[in-house]
């Protein structure tokens, strides 16, 4: 009862967009051999002898027929090993081994072993999603993928271990439960020991500026010596963030699934990224790249916090590439065969030291120059600093601080106050493309930061004794306008500027003179 | 002129060979037109002298050279003018030349040299800066390099306080070095004071040549107020020239824990003056019969400053070393917010300064 053509439905990724593709087989008499085609590459094309290997090693016959395999549509690359699985039972089918209806309306994805073991494969879950949008209702994973794949709600997920137990499987000789979706995906996981504000005492205004920043999206500069706690500050920032919410949390999901970093154990992301990026990080790493491009460090940190530390040691090439995504909250990457899109909508917090020794302004321990410090600074371009809206100083860690005295605020009461200024910032912009006090523009800020005549006469005075520009002038706004909503005031008052002006990025041609 | 000129700007002779030989040809003219025999007969010159020279008669194109020097408004006063500083010919190794862009020291006017460390604190920016201001309101001439630092500070508190202040460089006068005190060097010129060196135009800043202007800045003036100065530093060596000079030398005391005022403090202990304020120096310097114009008023008392309660703490905390915010919510108790927002209040009222991110003094 052998068939010779048979089809099975399969997948592949090219960026986060999924490609549907068709899996081929036709197995006819003739002179032994096995070719595939479909314009594939080559970890495809080594497909055939995984593929045979595996069918003989799960106590099944490969008879030595022409065997011709086509992945459909043949003007699409097709990348990466999770077709072995979709090409055995397309060959099974043929071969008689399955019948082709019970493999119709199904969508089959995997990586065999030569001893027939199903192994996980990177991009689950926008193929799942993009299989419910296709009305497609099972799905065969393998087995390690399958709780990434039970994120998706309306699929019947099939977690298989091995190609026998595939093929008894659909032959209903044995029996696998559709993987449920389990409520611990939920959980943020507590129980891993997580960073805390708690822990960090002292530093006052370093934590009172994450506050702000978180609360009204803003960017922040941290500007201390080497040793200072600028690392340990940022890695608690994502803690004080308002929760994830479901659609963000897939949004993260769908980067890391793509890049084959989703924990079997807990499949959905509910901890917002931390991402640090190490100075030596070239363009493509940090935006994303590749001929087929794949998610960059930005958009690792999607809805999370990038952390760049020893900003000025960073190719400049490399930082001016961050202005488009940091403007748009997404990234595209132009290739000859096409547009890709990825989303980087993250917190930047950038970390620096006042001079390339570190001192400044403690004259008397200070190296450097002032020449030095110039250099030190030009390495920063004013467009890249005026997406900074918040900067401030990073003091030495004292002893004091580390013996930890006082109990200082913990975490989970910083970010009741952020979820509530946000909560604020939603009902005002509800209905615009806004999310957040650091997305105004010139135009809203004249509309939602109004100030009264008292504090219009202070900025007046403010301008010209601080020498501010007018982009300063506009961020202090933005700024006191989120102070004002950590507040819960309506209207922006004298001490909301007041503390926004503190945290102002000083000018560069003020610094070090 | 122009011959004059050929002489002082040759570069590898002395200046006291230079005298001598000014002398005993009678003119510069005469010594550009000298036969070589008569120039090997000349005892003071050996051989090499002999060819240095040679080799300038033959590439100096003395006219358009002098023309260009003119063009520049650049005078040569030299040592057998009348317009040669008196102060300055005193000295063992006086300069057989000064070329001058802007006026020369006044002789009868009393003159204070302002110097000390190029890399210092806001401690001493600030005093360079009031002492310099407060003197010149009375008159006095204030002298310095024109570096970055001290000296800057003490150029600029001299404008301040409308007075005429000298430059004396280390390259020449038509190179303004460093650059970044471009603004000054304007400045200077426009206010009546002046711009010197001993080393011809187009000479570049060389490490060298700074203590040797330093004799200068110290001869040009009646006392040398060292403001900032670590154990070895370049101040020191004016100071050094000053005693050899039998000048009035005066250190501003700091902290001792202070390396930027540890020449300061050991000047102090040696003898030298200490820098209490203003209106004593003043006093001090009329005492010795030096023309100080103008009335020594008395200090003003501290205008009270009218500020808010957490305002005043944080006020209070701020001192001349430079503080971090995280050290002032320390020491205030108060919290983040509060400190930022007088912190602010008081930059923008003047009170204060931030030298650094996040980092004040008191202004």
């Amino acid at each position: 009862m052998q068939v010779s053509f048979s089809t099975v439905l399969s997948a592949s990724i090219v960026g986060l967009k999924v490609e549907p593709v068709r899996v081929e087989a036709d197995v006819s008499n003739g002179l032994p051999s096995f070719s595939m085609v479909g314009y594939l590459s080559s970890e495809v094309k080594e497909a055939a002898e995984r593929v045979r290997t595996a069918i003989r090693n799960s106590g099944l016959d490969f008879p030595a027929k022409k065997t011709v395999i086509n992945l459909s549509p043949a003007n699409v690359k097709k990348r990466g090993a999770a077709f072995d699985l979709p090409i055995a039972v397309a060959i099974l089918v043929s071969l008689g081994k399955i019948r082709q209806k019970d493999v119709g309306g199904m969508l089959v994805i995997g990586e065999l072993g030569l001893d027939g073991r199903v192994r996980k494969v990177p991009g689950i879950l926008p193929i799942l999603l993009e299989a419910k949008e296709n009305g497609i209702g099972k799905c065969l994973v393998p087995k390690e993928n399958a709780p990434e794949g039970a994120l998706v709600e309306g699929v019947s997920v099939i977690g298989v271990e091995t190609l026998r137990d595939t093929v008894e499987y659909l032959n209903g000789n044995y029996a696998i439960e559709p993987e449920r979706y389990h409520d611990a995906y939920e959980e943020e996981g507590e129980d891993v020991a997580m960073p805390d504000y708690g822990d960090i005492c002292g530093q006052g205004a370093v934590k009172r500026a994450t506050e702000v920043a978180v609360a009204g999206g803003h960017n922040l500069l941290l500007v201390g010596p080497p040793g200072s706690g600028k690392s340990m500050t940022a890695k608690r920032i994502p803690t004080i963030f308002p929760p994830m919410t479901r659609e963000e949390s897939m949004e993260v999901t769908k980067v890391y699934s793509v890049l084959g970093m989703i924990d079997s154990e807990r499949p959905l992301i509910r901890k917002r990224p931390f991402r640090s990026v190490h100075h030596t990080a070239s363009r493509a790493a940090l935006v994303g790249g590749g001929a087929i491009p794949a998610p960059g460090e930005i958009s690792l940190a999607h809805a999370g916090v990038l952390f760049l530390d020893e900003l000025p040691e960073f190719s400049k090439s490399v930082l001016e590439v961050l202005r488009q995504p940091l403007e748009d909250g997404q990234v595209h990457i132009a290739r000859a065969h096409g547009t890709y899109q990825f989303p980087a909508n993250f917190m930047l917090v950038g970390a620096m030291n006042p001079c390339p020794c570190g001192c400044y302004p403690d004259m008397n321990r200070c190296t450097c120059t002032p020449g030095q410090i110039q250099h030190y600074l030009s390495k920063l371009s004013q467009p890249f600093l005026d997406r900074m809206d918040i900067c401030v100083e990073a003091p030495k860690v004292e002893y004091e601080s580390l013996s930890g005295k006082a109990v200082e605020e913990s975490s989970a009461a910083i970010r009741e106050r952020v979820c509530r200024a946000r909560e604020i910032q939603n009902v005002r912009y509800d209905g615009s493309k806004i999310m957040s006090n650091a997305m105004l523009e010139t135009k809203e800020i004249e509309r939602y930061c109004v100030l009264g005549e008292e504090e219009e006469r202070m900025m007046r005075q403010a301008f010209s004794s601080l020498a501010l520009t007018a982009r300063t002038y506009h961020k202090i706004l933005k700024v006191a306008r989120t102070i004002a909503d950590l507040d819960g005031a309506e209207r922006i008052g004298v001490v909301h500027l007041r503390e926004a002006i503190g945290y102002r990025t000083l000018d560069k041609k003020y610094w070090g003179r | 002129m122009e011959y004059e000129y050929w002489l002082a700007a040759m570069e590898k002779l002395s200046g006291r060979k230079k005298y001598l030989l000014r002398q005993h040809m009678k003119s510069a003219k005469a010594a550009y037109y000298i036969e070589e025999t008569e120039l090997e007969r000349l005892s003071f010159l050996n051989e090499k002298d002999c060819h240095t020279i040679k080799q300038a008669q033959k590439s100096w194109d003395v006219h358009a050279r002098y023309e260009k020097l003119c063009r520049q408004g650049i005078r040569l006063v030299l040592v057998f003018d009348e317009k040669y500083p008196k102060r300055l010919g005193q000295l063992s190794d006086k300069p057989y030349a000064l070329y001058v862009k802007g006026e020369m020291p006044e002789e009868c006017s009393c003159g204070a040299a302002v110097v000390g460390a190029r890399r210092c604190t806001p401690y001493g920016e600030k005093h360079a800066c009031e002492f310099a201001r407060r003197l010149s309101e009375c008159g006095v001439q204030i002298i310095s390099g024109l570096a970055r630092g001290i000296d800057g500070m003490g150029h600029r508190g001299a404008l301040l306080g409308k007075g005429k202040t000298f430059a004396v460089m280390g390259n020449g006068v038509d190179v303004c070095y460093p650059r970044e005190h471009i603004g000054l060097y304007e400045d200077i010129l426009a206010c009546g004071g002046g711009i010197l060196s001993e080393f011809p135009p187009g000479t570049p800043p060389q490490g060298f040549h700074f203590p040797r202007r330093n004799r200068i800045i110290s001869g040009l003036s009646d006392v040398v107020l060292v403001m900032e100065a670590k154990e070895k530093s370049g101040s020191l060596i004016t100071a050094d020239f000053a005693l050899e000079q039998g000048k009035d030398v005066y250190a501003l005391p700091g902290m001792i824990d202070s390396e930027l005022s540890g020449g300061c403090n050991r000047l102090i202990a040696q003898g030298a003056g200490i820098l209490l304020s203003p209106e004593l120096l003043l006093e001090e310097l009329e005492f010795y019969g030096k023309t100080v114009s103008g009335k020594i008023s008395q200090k003003n008392p501290e205008t009270e400053k009218v500020l808010e309660t957490g305002e005043n703490m944080v006020y209070s905390s701020v001192c001349l070393q430079p503080k971090s915010v995280n050290d002032l919510i320390e020491e205030t108790h108060l919290p983040a917010k509060e400190v930022l927002g007088s912190l602010a209040a008081l930059e923008i009222e003047g009170h204060i300064r931030q030298i650094s991110k996040n980092y004040y003094v008191r202004s």
